[in-house]
């Protein structure tokens, strides 16, 4: 029998807008040769994935990213204490940069992580993308970067409606008045500051790739799909695997040109004639699962890498796989939720 | 015309384009027409054998074939 394995995972959310952590897991207890002990790591008491029993061995609440580093890293240090932790896999946008720049003391702490580098973390800034999506073969909707209330109105003057509203590394809106751009614009300078990007809207399928790069300009497996119903929050509910080699091509390259290591996922539109580059997320999306259920298990394969054991490369998937996200309904006690409250540990 | 040969087609008229992730239904004569565009077959070799399989007249046999080819353009599938 294989020695278990400890590994935290966050995001165990799985609400409107879902987190990816439970998809996460589910793949790691999947893998025949994997024997995973999970633990949640939420930020809130009524995150789901604390009372799935059959997947979330034990969860812990953590202090928010954007509080002190040092807080956040002597929880974890609490947890691989009780736990005996081995590698992290952190899946939400605002934890990356406390991981990345922690990784060092974690590494000497004993604990593992797979992550893209600062700088590969920075490349994926929407200013950046700019420059990089012409070296993937990839085109990107015209995008101007505006830094005042003024610029805004003339940048929508020359794009039009509708059109997206974005951070240079979070959120993005769409709106189709001057009066909602100007909503949009002052909550994003608010939480984000300058510049903001403001980019015209372009029509076309929405395909995404997921994916892990091995740090050395190779993948560690990848897969594309095709986004075929999403709800109002822009979540996919199903989707289907394609084969698309422009796409699959544009993401080897990616890859090469940036050695990109650990899990990303490439959002693009395809019209007829071109492949738009929306958006790279440094992280596995939500529907992770859909990979491992298409037969390449992403996440058993970044936690494989993270320990340094022999990781299939392999990218082989059928076209025509079709997923389906549902919601289930759980009725349970109080117990699990008493001491989540009272203890902030299960 | 070898867009048509990535398409996947099964027996009751469900057709997956595997590049897009679209798919489209049709019926049992576009299917026919299908399996005929798929061998790389010409329109005018199409309406013949359409007017030797099916009871049907010359004018609404090359509509009907007309407006299926038109629409697998308006699709991209040709």
């Amino acid at each position: 029998m294989a020695e278990t394995l400890v590994v935290a995972v966050s995001g165990i959310n799985a609400v409107d807008n879902p987190g990816p952590g439970l998809g996460v897991i589910r793949s790691l207890k999947e893998d025949p040769e994997l024997e995973v002990r999970a633990i949640g790591l939420a930020y809130d008491a009524m995150e789901p994935g604390i009372f799935l029993d059959w997947l979330v061995d034990r969860s812990f609440i953590m202090p928010y990213p954007s509080s002190a580093e040092e807080d956040y890293l002597a929880r974890l240090a609490y947890v691989q204490q009780v736990t005996g932790l081995q590698v992290v896999v952190p899946t939400l946008d605002a934890e990356l940069p406390i991981f990345i720049k922690g990784e060092k003391q974690l590494e000497a702490q004993g604990i593992k992580t797979f992550l893209p580098t600062w700088e590969q973390f920075e490349l994926r800034s929407k200013q950046r993308l700019l420059e990089l999506a012409p070296r993937l073969g990839l085109s990107l909707p015209p995008t101007e970067a505006v830094s005042s209330y003024q610029d805004l109105i003339k940048a929508l003057d020359r794009l039009g409606f509708p059109a997206m509203i974005k951070g240079l590394f979070y959120k993005a809106y769409r709106v189709h008045t001057f009066a909602e751009a100007e909503g949009a614009f002052q909550k994003i300078v608010k939480e984000w500051g300058y510049p903001v990007l403001v980019q015209k809207v372009v029509h076309g399928e929405e395909v995404n790739v997921v994916g892990v790069g091995d740090g050395q300009g190779g993948s560690l497996g990848l897969m594309a799909i095709k986004k075929l119903w999403i709800t109002s929050l822009g979540k996919i509910w199903t989707g289907v695997t394609i084969k698309n080699q422009d796409l699959i091509q544009a993401t080897e390259r990616f890859l090469e040109e940036i050695g990109w290591r650990g899990a990303f996922e490439l959002e693009c539109i395809a019209t007829d004639d071109r492949i738009y580059l929306i958006e790279i997320n440094p992280r596995f999306p939500a529907w992770i699962y859909f990979a491992t259920g298409a037969g390449i298990n992403l996440p058993a394969r970044l936690v494989r890498a993270a320990l340094d054991l022999p990781v299939e490369k392999d990218a082989e998937y059928e076209a025509g796989r079709l997923y389906i996200r549902y919601t289930y309904d759980l009725v349970t006690s109080m117990d699990t939720f008493q001491r989540i409250v009272t203890k902030g540990e299960t | 015309m070898n867009r048509l040969s990535r398409l996947a087609i099964n027996e009751e008229g469900f057709i997956f384009d595997p590049i897009t992730g679209n798919s489209f239904t049709t019926n049992q004569v576009g299917l026919w027409i299908l399996e005929r565009l798929k061998k790389g077959k010409k329109e005018e070799e199409i309406l013949a054998e359409m007017l030797e399989y099916f009871e049907v007249d010359p004018e609404t046999a090359e509509r009907d074939l007309t407006d299926f080819i038109e629409q697998l353009r308006n699709y991209k599938l040709i």
